[in-house]
């Protein structure tokens, strides 16, 4: 579980984040919904620890972020960034493969026994293991999202977050992405989406956190909120 | 890994061949049993004085500057996730061109220990200025090759203005300017052999980093891999070896920017690999090249960067047009 206790950040002096209380559960699906320059990237930095809040704290489970170093806060998260590329010629397999990657001796880093089987359970899980001896870069935006995500969950981290990579996809593609994490988040990982398709997140989120200039205005079960946001906001 | 292992087998057979035919071949042919008699016993004399002071050296500095630039390309390509990554591209040469030709120019009195670790020096300084617009966020490949291209071209200019002023239009500028290994002896090349041990040492711990960079800094931290660190000590390193290179022989061109590919074409892109075959990958290339820049129009010799260029632009163009 991850909890923010009125966390604020700024920079230069304009705050970006601004005394955000919420609790993110493990086993759930949670979108961070809200116009563009909201914060919601910022917050997925300052979980990582890419970034240092500059008041308040953020917990994970009882113990404060601050006292962690950046390397020990990424034991918890994978993440998945926007506009995430990979080397032209990395295979499917190969790309899943470096989610297993591990920085000490590393120059002899060879996958175990273990490793294999993790990576093929999450080629299977994401359904690219057909699709495993083919280059990232040549799939569709579908395929290359959940072969991404089977990297991302390769690492068997707790929480996997992932910021707004969803662009580009079609509607089908995206439902069925969404779709994938519920069952993912439903088996026990924590799971934190930026998005802008509130219609997907209204069907398949089991939290929304609402932002707007750096300040929560809504938290909890999507459907309600959702309605009055759409309504109110239009469609982003 | 039985392909990397028949790459390696390959290139080490491939490597003694060349040494045995650059220490055989020239003005004095010798045949097998000189070569070996030359270098076991000495009792020929001739022989002894033509292989261990003329052709030797020679060979081991081709070797060593091989390696060292087949090494910086590869280390700058990986770090700076740029496939125009080259010791002399990005200006990491310029440094030490600048220094050499001022020595060339007699501007500068030192011994050769003393204006090869000047040299690597100023090449780091090259190697900084890289290494710090790389480590800022958001700055492309593209950027990031034409600051190289600016810095290399600035100390390019330096150094032909040196050798202009001090004018010196000589066959020991061109050779400088082109890369050469003539008249190498023992004394050129042993203070180049620790800063190719340093630059190997130094990116020895990062090289399995090297592999998640390619993911983009985000992804590579969250694995653990320090990517600015990372990156820092790949860039420094090329500098190192980049500097050695040039201090040895001039400005040879295309071995540190080829090599990496062919190494990427032969075994795959997992980067320790490529690391490893980079080395002798490159000691092979330039040693070749030497060859033919020291044989072709004998007694005369041409600058090997212009063997390197001629066998290298055509390779660079097949291996564009295949895989990048």
């Amino acid at each position: 579980m991850l909890t923010l206790e009125a966390l604020s950040f700024a920079v230069h002096g304009k705050v970006l984040l601004s005394s955000m209380t919420s609790i993110i559960p493990d086993n759930a699906l949670t979108c961070l919904i809200g116009a563009n320059g909201a914060g919601k990237t910022t917050l997925l930095r300052i979980l990582t620890g890419e970034l240092q809040a500059t008041s308040g704290r953020f917990l994970i489970d009882h113990t404060d972020a601050r006292s962690l170093s950046q390397s020990q806060i990424a034991h918890h998260f994978s993440i998945i960034p926007q506009d995430v590329q990979p080397p032209p010629h990395l295979t499917v397999l190969e790309l899943v493969a470096l989610g297993r990657f591990h920085p000490y001796g590393a120059l002899w880093w060879r996958l175990s026994h273990r490793d294999h089987d993790i990576v093929d359970a999450c080629l299977n899980l994401c359904q690219v293991d057909q699709l495993s001896e083919r280059r990232v870069d040549q799939l569709s935006g579908g395929e290359q999202q959940r072969a991404w995500l089977a990297f991302g969950l390769a690492q068997e981290k707790r929480f996997l977050l992932l910021d707004e990579t969803l662009g580009g996809l079609d509607v089908l593609a995206k439902q069925s992405f969404f779709k994938l994490l519920k069952q993912i988040a439903s088996e026990g990982k924590g799971i934190v989406l930026t998005t802008h398709d509130l219609e997907l997140v209204a069907d398949y989120a089991d939290r929304v956190v609402v932002l707007s200039h750096g300040r929560i205005t809504y938290e909890g079960p999507p459907n309600a909120h959702l309605h009055n946001f759409l309504t109110s906001n239009g469609r982003q | 890994m039985r392909r990397f292992s028949l790459v390696i087998a390959g290139l080490a057979l491939i490597l003694v061949l060349g040494a045995l035919m650059g220490v055989a071949l020239g003005p004095v042919k010798l045949d097998i049993h000189q070569v070996l008699s030359a270098i076991l016993s000495g009792e020929d004399r001739m022989a002894h004085v033509v292989v261990w002071d003329l052709r030797l050296p020679r060979v081991a500095a081709a070797l060593v500057v091989g390696a060292c630039l087949g090494l910086a390309g590869c280390l700058l390509q990986s770090s700076t996730r740029n496939p125009l990554g080259d010791p002399q591209l990005f200006g990491l040469g310029g440094g030490a061109a600048v220094v050499q030709a001022l020595a060339i120019a007699g501007l500068l009195g030192m011994g050769t220990w003393a204006l090869l670790s000047l040299s690597v020096a100023a090449s780091l300084v090259g190697a900084g200025a890289i290494a710090l617009f790389a480590s800022r966020q958001g700055i492309s490949p593209a950027r990031l090759a034409l600051i190289g291209v600016s810095i290399s071209a600035l100390a390019a200019a330096a150094a032909t203005g040196i050798l202009a002023e001090a004018r010196i239009f000589s066959s020991q500028s061109l050779y400088f300017i082109g890369g050469s290994f003539v008249n190498r002896g023992w004394q050129d090349l042993l203070p180049a052999v620790p800063f190719l041990g340093v630059g190997l040492l130094l990116a020895l711990p990062v090289v399995g980093n090297l592999n998640v960079l390619g993911l983009g800094d985000r992804v590579a931290a969250n694995l653990g891999a320090e990517p600015r660190r990372t990156r820092t000590i790949a860039i420094v390193s090329s500098g190192i070896l980049g500097g050695a290179a040039v201090a040895v022989a001039g400005l040879v061109g295309f071995v540190g920017l080829l090599v990496p590919h062919l190494a990427r074409l032969l075994v795959g892109h997992d980067f320790r690999r490529v690391f490893l075959v980079s080395i002798p990958l490159g000691a092979a290339f330039t040693l070749y090249a030497d060859q033919a820049a020291r044989l072709i129009f004998m007694p005369s010799e041409i600058p090997v960067g212009l063997v390197t260029a001629i066998v290298g632009a055509p390779l660079m163009i097949y291996v564009a047009r295949r895989v990048l």
